[in-house]
């Protein structure tokens, strides 16, 4: 077989990352070495994936690669497997893109700290571990990989160990990930017991049409595991300890890669392996734990006063919209929630570099302690306002696009089923849309606009490879918001396709036939219509750019606006001071985390509760993770 | 292609796009302040006095505080002004939209709030605490308004979506095509909770008497508006006025859209045909939708400013998510079970 | 006998558990995570287990139909899983002690400076 067939494109790209891991250990003492071995590394791993984009997205093609050449023999797949379908390829398009951008960032952003060798070797051990997971066709290895990517997070989370509660978020995520992994380990392993292979494609041709108890336990238990992962609630408050206190590189990853990987594995769990989507009590299932995500953690984020730990709270929130989407099992929702899914990768990492970058700058994210930094990082504030405005939903930007295909899928899903719970989701999605904008306007508030304090006097602009990379991931949110249609023709709708042509998907891995001779009913094959996604038309938006220009030039023909006849500040006394109606000009910093007062007061018995709730006690997660398990069984016994 | 570009332009330019609102929404200003001057036994401004404002404030010296962001300072109010204006193109005047079935309620719900976001950007770019105050509040007014609005659209949708059979509907210009042939929505018993929640809405969402507390002149000076003066405050002034029109014609949009086939049938039933009872139909619809939009501002806004004080910013949410939500909630569960 | 091994590997499961979620030490509940790993490797030894069999060692031309062996893949999987809690132990221990070291105590509630 040619070295480069595209047959082989998944192991290159999973190898680069992790062979680029093993030199940085070995010769990573010189800088220039291990820069360029983890730029080469992360686009190459990128360039790989994306060679398979027009095979496996354009001409829905699956690629199958077995280890070694060890085809199934005898109807059971012994050797290790990686397949590619268009679900794999859009997270792992998704995965190494981000893995590059955020490549691209560490470079200047870590240059001030210690063993940065270590935190490479780390960086890509974790990027690796994650397209492991999503290009594996071999439920062990997704939890070797699983267990390979908790690693490295956790790892890299108490990677600056000196930084306030680096540790104990660490210890923390260690805990219940460790409870998490081990639950999809047990499942794994009570899979196996009844089916005998491990192998994704065979599993899912086997397991449906033979449910005992066991596999129902071990439904439950897989689904708990890649819940941890996504940090669903009730795992949300690891997400924001371990967002919090990682490198904001790191965050990027956590929150946009390896939440995705959780989503990933719910998708094949439901899907594939068990086919159980077409239960409408499944579909509650998810739904609603995407809407109890979606809205518990948006109030959570509301009331931090800490700019990652926010950032971290509307991660779940956002995964909670993709997930509640994904749980729809329409095609359109699908759909819409991988859209989302992409969307919230560009634009939360986008957010959490500019976090990172006043971290870099200020040493702090205390959002009581910030405040006036637009005048000092002006470049920085408008590449934060692109994201805030991305994931508040702003038109044109990208996440108005999939918030707008989620509210019609759910809507649709309600008059469908004529269901009025999939109503309250859509308003509930809405709502949560909203108070997103109000957090963002409180951090836009508290740390880039209001009055500077002196003591950042001379905080300057962070230097230009960490624009650079936030340019990037600003540009991508306003290009996927404004071309929706190409980005659902030529990514999510091939993905979304895919979830549904689970009988491709085993026979291209067991060969033609297998699965309708393995399965005792073949699923019917879905009808997947994208009948009511609504996309606008683009002239609206040059309308729109049109009326902008228009205006900014009336008024700039106006003179009123040029920088001659608008009076130059300095040294004109009083005329340009604040008004303080009268008052002597003092520091009034209005912002911090009790800005929306009129709001918090009237929801004070919900906000104190979840305050004693949300304990930080490691004991306390790890029971919720028990009875969110617990929970699970029971459910899973009784409806699946 | 140019005939099409020309067409658009003047879409935006002219009707219903810039020239538009500025005339109908500085009039409906006017107007409102006259009624509220005449409820309380004052003279009042002539009803041109808007106008006169602002190319006052277009003639003095834009003053920019040292410590502010110059940029977003003067960009902010530019972009809540276009994001008003297309807004406007978004929602038809009855049989007539500029863009044909892409007008969207959800594409509205967010356009909405832009405006409020550029105040509140704008402001907080001066960094003036006044400002600070005023955006804490602005912001939520907005959070109040957005879930009583987000169930009458949900509401409206689901009344037109199950009598057109497609079951859903976020389509404006299919709702108003609806009540243009099957009357008014605001005839159908189920849809009157929803209307009255909306006209509650609309002071909150223009943020006039008692859901100002954002701009409580008298007790934060005008909040986010504090630091603006000249040009961008007179924009600001005109999106204030476009937003009147934008939520009126919306209502008007939303519960009166039946008006419309009446103006239709009359037109056409005197017999007249062709180019020339198009433009009629849409003359008459202008002066027909300006008029109602005159009422509706005169009962939702000045009659409510004239008789009720300023409420607290928590009063403001607690009665927007009690008395007005359980409203739209009651028309939104009617309207679920096809009532 | 099969029986009792199941047994004890979900009791060893849950006393991991209760161990994590009842005791407030922090090597304890390093100690918790370990047995929850010990209980689902011998969960997987089980399963693979064949009352009777050889151990699955051949060279090529030993492996006949009749020749009868316990299941290697679950063994395989139990020497990855068995690296794995290693791993774990070793990792968990030294966050442990990096936070002795910080914090002055190894009292999980008093380690909450994160919450909220």
């Amino acid at each position: 077989m040619n070295m480069l067939s595209l047959q082989h494109f998944p192991i290159y790209s999973i190898m680069v990352l992790f062979l680029g891991a093993f030199l940085i250990v070995i010769f990573g003492k010189s800088k220039v070495f291990r820069h360029a071995v983890a730029l080469l590394a992360t686009f190459a791993s990128f360039f790989f994936m994306a060679m398979l984009f027009k095979p496996v997205m354009l001409e829905g093609q699956t690629i199958a690669y077995w280890m070694g050449n060890r085809v199934p023999a005898g109807g059971y797949a012994i050797g290790i497997a990686l397949e590619v379908d268009a679900l794999s390829l859009f997270f792992g398009l998704l995965v190494s893109c981000v893995v590059f951008i955020a490549c691209v960032y560490s470079i200047q952003y870590m240059s001030h700290d210690d063993n940065v060798p270590q935190y490479y070797t780390l960086f890509l051990m974790l990027a690796g571990g994650v397209m492991g997971l999503v290009l594996s066709g071999d439920l062990f290895n997704m939890f070797i990989m699983v267990e390979i990517l908790t690693f490295a997070a956790v790892a890299l989370t108490a990677f600056r160990n000196t930084a306030n509660g680096a540790l104990e978020a660490a210890f923390k995520y260690l805990v219940v990930g460790c409870i998490g992994s081990t639950c999809i380990l047990a499942g794994t392993i009570m899979l196996y017991a009844q089916v005998h292979t491990l192998n994704l494609a065979q599993m899912s041709a086997l397991i449906p049409g033979n449910l005992s108890t066991a596999t129902k336990v071990a439904f439950a238990l897989l689904f708990i595991g890649f819940c941890t992962k996504a940090f669903l609630v009730p795992f949300h408050p690891l997400a924001a300890d371990a967002h919090g206190a990682a490198p904001a590189s790191i965050s990027v990853l956590i929150s946009g890669v390896l939440t995705k990987s959780g989503i990933y594995g719910l998708i094949r769990l439901s899907y594939f392996l068990f086919q159980s989507m077409a239960l409408g009590t499944m579909q509650f299932w998810l739904v609603f734990l995407g809407s109890v995500s979606m809205f518990v953690c948006v109030t959570m984020a509301l009331a931090q006063h800490d700019f990652k730990r926010l950032l971290a709270f509307h991660s779940i929130s956002q995964i909670g919209y993709v997930l509640a989407s994904v749980g729809l099992c329409t095609a359109f929702g699908i759909s819409a929630g991988l859209y989302h899914a992409m969307n919230h990768t560009l634009f939360k990492g986008l957010l959490f570099l500019a976090a990172g970058a006043v971290l870099h700058e200020t040493g702090t994210t205390d959002l009581g302690k910030l405040g006036g930094l637009s005048r000092k990082m002006p470049h920085t504030t408008v590449l934060f306002l692109i994201g805030a405005f991305s994931i508040s939903g702003i038109p044109p930007f990208n996440g108005f696009a999939s918030k707008w295909m989620i509210y019609q899928a759910t809507y649709q899903k309600a008059v469908e089923t004529g269901n009025i719970g999939f109503l309250l989701v859509t308003i509930c999605a809405l709502v949560t849309s909203t108070l997103t904008l109000a957090s963002f306007v409180k951090v836009t508030q508290s740390v880039f606009f209001g009055q500077l304090p002196k003591e950042y006097e001379n905080v300057k602009e962070v230097p230009f490879g960490m624009r650079l990379a936030m340019g990037i991931l600003a540009a991508m949110c306003l290009v996927t918001g404004l071309l929706p249609e190409a980005v659902t023709r030529y990514l999510t709708e091939p993905a979304a396709r895919a979830v549904f042509a689970v009988t491709d998907y085993i026979n291209n891995m067991m060969g033609a036939g297998y699965a309708q001779s393995a399965m005792t009913a073949p699923p019917a094959v879905q009808s997947v219509s994208f009948a009511s996604a609504g996309v606008w038309s683009p002239i609206s938006w040059l309308c729109l750019l049109m009326i902008a220009l228009l205006a900014v030039s009336i008024v700039a023909i106006a003179g009123k606006y040029d920088r001659v006849s608008v009076k130059s500040p300095e040294n004109l006394g009083g005329k340009y001071d604040l008004f303080y109606g009268g008052e002597q000009t003092v520091y009034s910093q209005v912002g911090g985390d009790d800005l929306f007062w009129g709001f918090k007061h009237n929801w004070r018995h919900y906000f104190s509760f979840m305050h004693e709730l949300h304990s930080g006690v490691v004991n306390d997660y790890s029971l919720w993770a028990v009875v969110a398990l617990a929970l699970a069984i029971v459910y899973a016994l009784i409806v699946l | 292609m140019i005939i099409e570009a020309l067409k658009y332009l003047a879409y935006v330019l002219i009707f219903p796009g810039f020239l538009f609102c500025f005339l109908t929404g500085m009039l409906l200003c006017g107007i409102d302040r006259k009624l509220v001057a005449r409820m309380q036994k004052r003279v009042g401004p002539p009803i041109l006095q808007p106008f006169y404002d602002f190319f006052k404030l277009c003639g003095k010296e834009t003053i920019i505080p040292a410590a502010a962001n110059r940029t977003v300072f003067l960009l902010a109010p530019l972009v809540g002004l276009a994001a008003l204006v297309v807004l406007q193109l978004f929602i038809p005047v009855f049989g007539f939209s500029a863009f044909s079935n892409v007008a969207d309620v959800i594409v509205i719900l967010y356009l909405l709030l832009i405006p409020a976001l550029s105040i509140m950007i704008g402001g907080a770019a001066t960094g003036s605490p006044y400002a600070g105050v005023g955006l804490s509040r602005e912001m939520v007014t907005v959070l109040s308004c957005e879930l009583p609005l987000v169930l009458v659209l949900l509401a409206v949708g689901k009344k037109v979506g199950a009598a057109t059979g497609s079951g859903l509907c976020f389509s404006l210009s299919e709702i108003v095509r609806y009540q243009m042939l099957n009357g008014s929505l605001l005839g159908k018993l189920s849809m009157l909770p929803a209307a009255a929640a909306f006209l509650m809405v609309i002071p909150g969402e223009t943020g006039s008497h008692p859901f100002d507390a954002a701009e409580a002149e008298t007790e934060i000076c005008e909040g986010m508006l504090a630091e603006y003066s000249g040009a961008p405050l007179g924009v600001y002034k005109l999106s204030h006025a476009v937003k009147l029109l934008t939520m009126t014609s919306l209502f008007v949009m939303l519960f009166l859209g039946g008006i419309g086939g009446a103006i239709q049938n009359l037109i056409l039933g005197a017999g007249l045909s062709g180019g020339a009872a198009g433009a009629l139909i849409i003359l008459l619809d202008v002066l027909v939708l300006f008029a109602l939009c005159a009422a509706i501002t005169a009962a939702a806004i000045s009659f409510v400013h004239a008789v009720t004080a300023r409420l607290k910013i928590e009063q403001i949410f607690k009665y927007y998510w009690t008395v007005v939500a359980a409203l739209a909630l009651v028309s939104l569960v009617l309207a679920w079970y096809g009532l | 006998m099969i029986l009792l091994n199941y047994i004890a590997s979900f009791f060893l499961i849950a006393l991991g558990l209760y161990c994590i979620v009842v005791k407030y030490n922090l090597v304890k509940t390093v100690i918790g995570l370990s047995i929850m790993d010990y209980g689902v490797n011998l969960l997987i030894i089980t399963i693979g287990f064949n009352p009777g069999g050889t151990a699955p060692i051949f060279t090529w031309g030993e492996l006949k139909p009749e020749s009868f062996f316990v299941d290697p893949i679950p063994q395989a999987l139990t020497l990855t899983s068995i690296v794995i809690g290693a791993c774990v132990t070793a990792m968990s221990l030294a966050l442990v002690m990096k936070l002795k070291e910080m914090y002055g105590t190894t009292d999980t509630r008093e380690i909450r400076r994160l919450r909220g």
